[in-house]
């Protein structure tokens, strides 16, 4: 018998060697590369990919903004972004390397031509540094913005290589602009070549949950409306909207985070065990749990938005006196709302979500509250420190997992109160958690989609959103109705009271 | 180090120091254990041990278990000293703390180490042994802790007669894990080489410039994964500066850095057998000729 030829035989010299998370060569565009988001968030992770040798030798960038600005200005902008914000030590050697692939095109996609501008540059790169055709367009820019680069970009595809595009949040403002954000994308390209993405969802301590629940054996039993009372899942944030009223104005806590951020925490913690950890197998639970998602009406939905008072001791303003915010504006700044998931696991247990601006401190965590042992022997003055078993996830700060359960005061008698046993993510695996971007980025550089949001997903949540706002356009709210440093309007707390449960303590 | 101790009074120091060091009012300090490592460190290994493992603790939260032996002592006893490192999580005020017991074997306790360590082993936690300079085969201490151990952590590049001790080595496979800090440091040229796949695939020679155990297990690896004998040429250096496979040079493909802590860091996250590593120690063992 002869044997085959060795260029068609599996590498045997791979054996034992672990497979390493290290992209193919590619070159990645960021559309909006003079922002915030690209010097505090993108280029410290592609430094810290750089940093881990997570990225292709053959690798480029090329950011492309209104402002004008060479090449040099550009890395040098860069440079100190990446020391200013990056994690790791500055190395002088793995900057350099990153920074020869580095290009700027000084672009308004109004100006005729700007984007073939673009596409000769990263032609060039392919050139120059053996990308290979391999694009990534990462679109950090207003949502006004997004259609004219896709239909820009699309239709100047590379023929060789591959493309995949990367469209930061918001996805749109309602269901209706999402869908035609949608169809226009999907006009030029796959569904697998696009990357919504959430960047809770690149979080480690957000991953973890998944681990958490299916693989580890002795939780999955009990996640169920058998043995849960409810879920609280808070996103409380001590900043205010630190410069972003513009945005801010328009969205409103409920499309900047409850939309995106907080029902993707609640489809992570009702969804059903996936059949392996493909991306659609993953996403395809996801949106079941979407799906099954309503809000009982609108006394369940709580809005508020802060008036002055103090943060850490320090005086702040209210919303309405933040620069660039109308005076008489009624966006909302806080959040709440009781949400059902209508199946079979999750049917009458109420998912209470809340987020909000100016809270007391910045805390996202899921709790998952389990019900009362149905009869403790125990007498009642000897249970009165007792608080029902509560699995706590925390995504930030503090990232881990507690679990709060009853325990014997030593001494004589019998006395119970409520511990808390932690385990602590950093405290377990010192190595550093990578920032979100990193994760999401090298995934999207694989073809791994797993962590971004499908379009049916987005189309779920705003249908949720819309649903949740419909009421809000025929009332004129009381605002502000909440002082900055405390937990939100007294009508939250009411939420749960009628339920005869309250909200955390912190 | 407190001399003439029982692993009770080990115990009860390691509860009476968690309990000091957390004051009134403070977080309380997290004992967070991901393994128990043992280090067999004898006293010409005592400063290359401690300069591998200081910060060792701080990536992988551990319980760790020095053992220094010294056969030659007159007393038949253990010496003992426990320490709580405690590391700051970053930015936050808690502090999570693991545990370094270090215990002096002497006398005839050089060689029964088990009942020693087992008592203060983490359960239900992977138990690593890290064993410094050559393995005594057969030796008592070593086939006790083996048994005890889920992993072997030996550097062959420690053995001054290498070639000699993998077919010893090979025995021991059946019962424990093997990692071997040399292996590791071929990685990045076995990658390398590994991208020459398909030109290399009749490779008839190695040419390597680095250490001779190094080069040793690049040759035999070779051979081993292409089914054919490789001739290995070896030039004298002090790490690996060279493979060439047939006159191709191989690029080595490196992640991260390379200090004795780093690679020893990387093993103990690495739970299951290579067999690539495996094939090459058991090629040395005299059935395999």
């Amino acid at each position: 018998m002869t044997q085959a030829p060795a260029s068609t035989q599996e590498n045997p010299l791979l054996e034992g060697l672990r497979k390493r998370r290290q992209a193919e060569p590619c070159a990645m565009t960021i559309f909006g590369a003079s922002g915030d988001l690209t010097q505090r968030k993108l280029f410290p992770a592609l430094y810290a990919l750089a940093f881990r040798s997570l990225l292709p030798p053959n690798f480029g960038v090329v950011g492309v903004a209104r402002t004008p600005m060479s090449d040099d200005e550009f890395r040098e902008k860069m440079r100190q972004a990446v020391a200013d914000h990056g994690r790791d030590e500055f190395r002088q050697e793995v900057w350099d390397q990153l920074a020869e692939g580095i290009r700027y095109v000084a672009s308004d996609f109004s100006d005729e031509g700007g984007e073939q501008h673009v596409v000769d540059c990263l032609n060039a790169l392919d050139k120059e540094r053996g990308t290979a055709g391999n694009r990534v367009y990462y679109l950090a820019v207003p949502p006004s913005a997004i259609e004219t680069i896709v239909v820009a970009m699309g239709k100047r595809r590379t023929t060789g290589g591959w493309t995949r595009l990367i469209v930061e949040k918001p996805f749109g403002h309602d269901l209706e602009s999402a869908r035609h954000l949608n169809e226009v994308i999907r006009t030029y390209f796959e569904e697998n070549e696009i990357f919504r993405i959430d960047h809770y969802l690149g979080k480690e301590t957000v991953q973890n949950m998944l681990v958490l629940r299916f693989a580890n054996g002795i939780f999955e039993p009990i996640w169920n409306r058998q043995f849960v009372d409810h879920v609280q899942i808070t996103v409380a944030e001590s900043l205010g909207i630190e410069g972003r009223a513009a945005f801010f104005e328009q969205a409103g806590a409920v499309r900047d985070i409850v939309q995106n951020h907080l029902l993707q925490l609640v489809a992570l913690t009702a969804m059903e065990p996936p059949i392996d950890f493909s991306a659609d197998s993953v996403r395809n639970e996801k949106v079941k749990v979407l799906k099954a998602m309503h809000t009982p009406g609108p006394k369940h939905v709580v809005r508020g938005q802060y008036g002055p008072g103090y943060i850490e001791g320090e005086e702040v303003p209210g919303y309405r006196e933040e620069p660039g915010v109308a005076p008489d504006s009624t966006t909302e700044t806080y959040v709440a709302a009781k949400l059902f998931v209508d199946n079979w696991r999750w049917a009458d247990t109420p998912f209470y979500i809340r987020t909000g601006k100016r809270l007391p401190r910045r805390e996202t965590t899921i709790a998952i509250q389990f019900k009362r042992a149905p009869h403790p022997p125990f007498e009642i003055d000897s249970e009165e420190g007792l608080r029902p078993n509560v699995l706590l996830v925390h995504i930030q700060p503090d990232e881990g997992v507690s679990l709060a359960v009853g325990a014997k005061v030593p001494g004589q008698g019998l006395t119970i109160r409520t511990v808390h046993m932690d385990f602590l993510y950093g405290g377990a695996f010192r190595t550093g958690l990578p920032e979100a971007y990193e994760r999401l980025i090298l995934d999207c550089m694989l073809g791994d989609s797993t962590l971004f949001t499908r379009a049916d997903e987005v189309e779920e949540q705003w249908a949720l959103v819309d649903a949740m706002v419909a009421p809000w356009k025929r009332d004129h709210p009381n605002f502000p109705n909440y002082a900055a440093g405390t937990w939100g309007p007294a009508a939250a707390e009411e939420l749960l009271r009628r339920d005869g449960r309250s909200w955390r303590r912190h | 180090m407190a001399e003439n101790v029982t692993i009770r009074d080990v115990e009860r120091e390691l509860g009476d120091l968690r309990a000091a060091t957390t004051q009134p009012g403070e977080h309380p300090r997290l004992r967070t254990s991901v393994m128990t490592l043992m280090a067999w460190v004898p006293p010409n290994w005592v400063d290359a041990a401690t300069e591998t493992l200081a910060g060792l603790a701080e990536r992988h939260p551990s319980r760790t278990i020095l053992l220094f032996p010294q056969p030659d002592d007159p007393r038949d006893a253990l010496d003992a000293e426990v320490d709580l490192r405690c590391f700051l999580r970053g930015g936050e005020e808690q502090q999570v703390c693991s545990e370094v017991i270090s215990i002096r074997l002497c006398g005839r306790r050089s060689s029964a180490p088990a009942t020693v360590v087992e008592p203060l082993l983490v359960a239900d936690l992977p138990v690593f042994l890290r064993w410094r300079g050559q393995c005594p085969f057969g030796a008592p201490e070593l086939e006790e802790l083996v048994d005890i151990a889920d992993r072997l952590v030996v550097d062959t590049s420690e053995w001054p007669d290498a070639e000699v001790a993998y077919e010893r080595l090979a025995e021991l496979l059946d019962r424990i894990v093997v990692s071997d800090i040399a292996w590791a440091r071929t990685e990045p040229w076995r990658r390398g080489v590994a991208a020459l796949w398909p030109d290399v695939a009749n490779a008839s020679s190695v040419r390597v410039a680095g250490p001779p155990v190094e080069a040793l297990l690049l040759g035999r690896w070779l051979s081993a994964r292409l089914g054919r004998e490789v001739e290995l040429q070896r030039e004298p250096a002090g790490e690996i500066e060279l493979v060439e496979v047939d006159g191709r040079q191989a690029v080595p493909v490196r992640f991260e850095r390379e200090s004795s802590s780093d690679l020893l860091s990387e093993q103990l996250e690495i739970f299951s057998r290579d067999r690539a590593y495996e094939e090459v120690v058991r090629s040395f063992s005299s059935a395999a000729i």
